[in-house]
């Protein structure tokens, strides 16, 4: 009887342990799951069609990356604070349209060329400080004050156009699209510039650092003297600034401005930023995570075309790939409550 | 199940959902104002349309407001934003504005949404056309006289004439690509068809690949970077199931320095891609003239209410029909563009037969 019971002692500590080193080894492994991912899946592309792997092929994903990429480094600022931001298909929609009724373009007779593109870049900080103001003023969760910029984003370029697409014919801006450097279109250097200027302000700057601080723990961040309203309005309008830019490159890539020209962008960029390792709970990820994961989602995109992958299964292997993504990085052995 | 012919926003039904109650507000006020203050005597001439937010719709209203014009009535435009609920509302709060003194030319956001709005329009004695979308044993005979016309067009002929055109600009040989719609919509189904048939008859023509971009042209765009580098100079052709797409793509081949040498085909005869037409990137396009939909839709239930003729009277073919899509090519582009998108389409109210091309065939 004794030895039965010891037995069974035995194997629950065991199996305590082989938990624990789990747990540890996921905990190790957790924050670069979505590297591994996406190595594995480029492994996996490139031996079915080798011509993945080539350079070729490498700009086209990193052109078809640059927008995601851009969008995800505003929202992924907002995620971290703990907020949400869907405004951004409103933002490039209305960002496209105002850009491309402003460069020299098949509707009337402006030709600002690249004021326009700055302008654009300041009506899309201008809608984010909105945001911020909405958020923050009237105590407004961000779901909904962005939620609604997104429809009246989608509305003035709706009521700007009526419904016509204008065609962009400044080729200065169609170079973004067009025109290569180092074999990489301008459109994916103008990226990871953004890139960079993201990276700096997560990791050099006092906003960024409040920017954890508050996803973290609002309260604390608070108490420890931190301006969170004044820091929530500055991150909605640099977010605001990003998805602008996004609405330039849309409008470079698709050589037209329409209303619907954001559509389905929200939802990549969101997945990509999850995928990447970004927590929804706020406090944790970053930019160069949500880099990783734009990777992903394209190279998988990309990599479903070439494998020859029925459309009819794409989407389940989309769907799986997130849930996937997200179990592999999420720790969720010290989550108290999932909902 | 829709038969939705606007291919551009048919995407998430839950953005749907929010777009329609958002915008719900504001529809009824428009609903609410013009017919009180403009007496009641004067027909209102309305047109339903899922929203304002494409060329194929915004081509469409303006086809409305010409007939109104042209017959001197009120002109009102209801918009769905993809919300059924909305679009009955909308159109049953209109019947009892105008107290019945109105016709409605509706393009249902969803087939079944057919029935309840033509009992409505039957039951109130208000004349009315649907376009696109109806369920198949609902027919206008049911409700004589009220119910006048139900109009279709058929994705084979125009996506099958498409793939001709491609075929021809590619010298009748070598492998092509395509862009389809969404899976289970009617439309996307039709023009895939279309394309099949004509397949079948080439067999100097290879599909290399048919993948789903979901009439979105931002899909398109990635989905055409792929295949650049899966098949690389094997794509002599690209047949995509609208313009939106195929305009996405021609831009891929742009920046690939392929635009010009790859021909590209659509449907719905957008300005863009008639442009591309007459620049000789795209091989054809097909119109299907959504001004004369917007402004015909009226003129029919219009002349049945004036009395000049009784739809009781008329054919099956009359009441149940395909119209024509136009068939743009090299050959006529210019002329297209020049009648059609420079300057206002010139059309006969009164020929309200004109482009019958056959009686809707259910399987």
């Amino acid at each position: 009887m004794a030895v039965t019971r010891d037995a069974a002692a035995a194997s629950q500590t065991l199996g305590t342990n082989a938990a624990e080193r789990w747990r540890q080894i996921r905990g190790r492994l957790g924050p670069w799951a979505p590297v591994l991912v996406l190595i594995a899946l480029c492994i996996i592309v490139g031996l079915i069609n080798p011509s993945f792997l080539s350079v070729r092929n490498m700009a086209r994903i990193a052109n078809s990356a640059a927008i995601p990429l851009i969008l995800g480094l505003g929202v992924t600022f907002v995620i971290i604070m703990g907020s949400i931001d869907l405004s951004m298909e409103g933002v490039v929609a209305f960002g496209a349209v105002v850009l491309s009724l402003l460069v020299l373009n098949g509707a009337n007779t402006y030709d600002l060329g690249v004021l326009a593109a700055f302008i654009v870049l300041m009506s899309g900080a201008a809608i984010g400080f909105l945001n911020g103001i909405i958020h923050v003023g009237f105590r407004i969760p961000s779901f909904m004050a962005t939620l609604g910029m997104w429809f009246v984003g989608v509305g003035v370029a709706n009521a700007i156009l009526g419904g016509v697409t204008v065609r962009v014919m400044d080729q200065g801006i169609r170079a973004l699209a067009l025109e290569r450097f180092l074999g990489m279109p301008f459109a994916v250097w103008l990226a990871l510039a953004a890139l960079l200027v993201a990276y700096v302000i997560q990791n050099h700057t006092r906003l960024g650092r409040y920017m954890y601080a508050i996803g973290g723990g609002e309260d604390l961040a608070s108490l420890s003297g931190i301006n969170v309203k004044r820091c929530r309005i500055a991150i909605f309008t640099i977010a605001g600034a990003f998805y602008g830019l996004g609405g330039i490159i849309a409008a470079a890539q698709q050589g037209a401005g329409f209303a619907l020209i954001g559509q389905g962008r929200l939802f990549t960029t969101i997945t990509a930023v999850i995928v990447g390792g970004t927590a929804l709970m706020g406090g944790k990820g970053g930019v160069l995570q949500t880099l990783v994961g734009v990777l992903i989602v394209m190279v998988l995109s990309n990599g479903m075309v070439l494998m020859g992958i029925s459309p009819y299964v794409q989407q389940i292997v989309q769907g799986v790939m997130i849930i996937v993504a997200v179990a592999l990085s999420v720790d969720r052995t010290r989550l108290g409550v999932v909902k | 199940m829709s038969r939705l012919p606007n291919q551009w926003s048919n995407k998430a039904g839950r953005r749907q959902f929010l777009q329609g109650s958002a915008a719900a507000g504001a529809g009824f006020l428009a609903a609410s104002l013009p017919g009180r203050v403009l007496g009641q005597d004067k027909v209102t001439v309305v047109n339903s349309i899922r929203s304002l937010s494409n060329p194929y719709h915004a081509s469409w209203n303006q086809g409305g407001e010409a007939f109104a014009n042209w017959a001197g009535a009120d002109y009102a435009t209801l918009v769905t934003e993809g919300n059924s609920e909305k679009g009955i509302a909308d159109i049953k709060a209109m019947i009892a504005k105008t107290g019945g003194n109105m016709v409605l030319n509706v393009d249902p956001n969803e087939s079944p949404d057919a029935r309840p709005i033509v009992e409505a329009c039957a039951e109130a004695g208000v004349y009315v056309t649907t376009q696109w979308n109806k369920p198949a044993d609902l027919h206008p005979w049911d409700f004589d006289p009220h119910y006048v016309s139900h109009i279709s067009f058929d994705g084979k002929p125009n996506g099958k004439a498409m793939a001709e055109a491609l075929f021809a600009a590619m010298g009748g040989s070598g492998g092509i690509v395509a862009l389809g719609g969404i899976l289970s919509n009617v439309p996307a189904i039709e023009r895939k068809a279309g394309l099949d048939a004509a397949l079948a008859e080439n067999p100097n023509i290879e599909l290399l690949d048919f993948q789903v971009a979901n009439w979105d042209p931002n899909k398109a765009y990635d989905i055409t970077s792929a295949w650049v580098t899966r098949f690389g100079d094997q794509i002599k052709g690209v047949w995509a199931a609208n313009d939106g797409m195929g305009i996405s793509a021609l831009e891929v081949l742009r920046a690939e320095g392929m635009a010009g040498n790859v021909p590209v085909t659509g449907i719905d005869g957008i300005q863009l891609a008639v442009e591309a037409v007459m620049a000789g990137e795209f091989a054809g396009t097909v119109a299907w003239d959504p001004f004369w939909q917007g402004g015909m839709g009226l003129s029919i239930p219009y002349h049945a209410k004036t009395g000049e003729f009784d739809p009781a009277a008329e054919p099956q073919d009359h009441r149940e029909f395909y119209g024509s899509g136009i068939v743009i090519t090299a050959d006529n582009a210019e002329e297209f563009y020049e009648t059609n998108i420079k300057s206002s389409p010139e059309l006969d109210f009164a020929d309200i037969w004109g482009r019958v091309s056959g009686q809707i065939q259910y399987e």
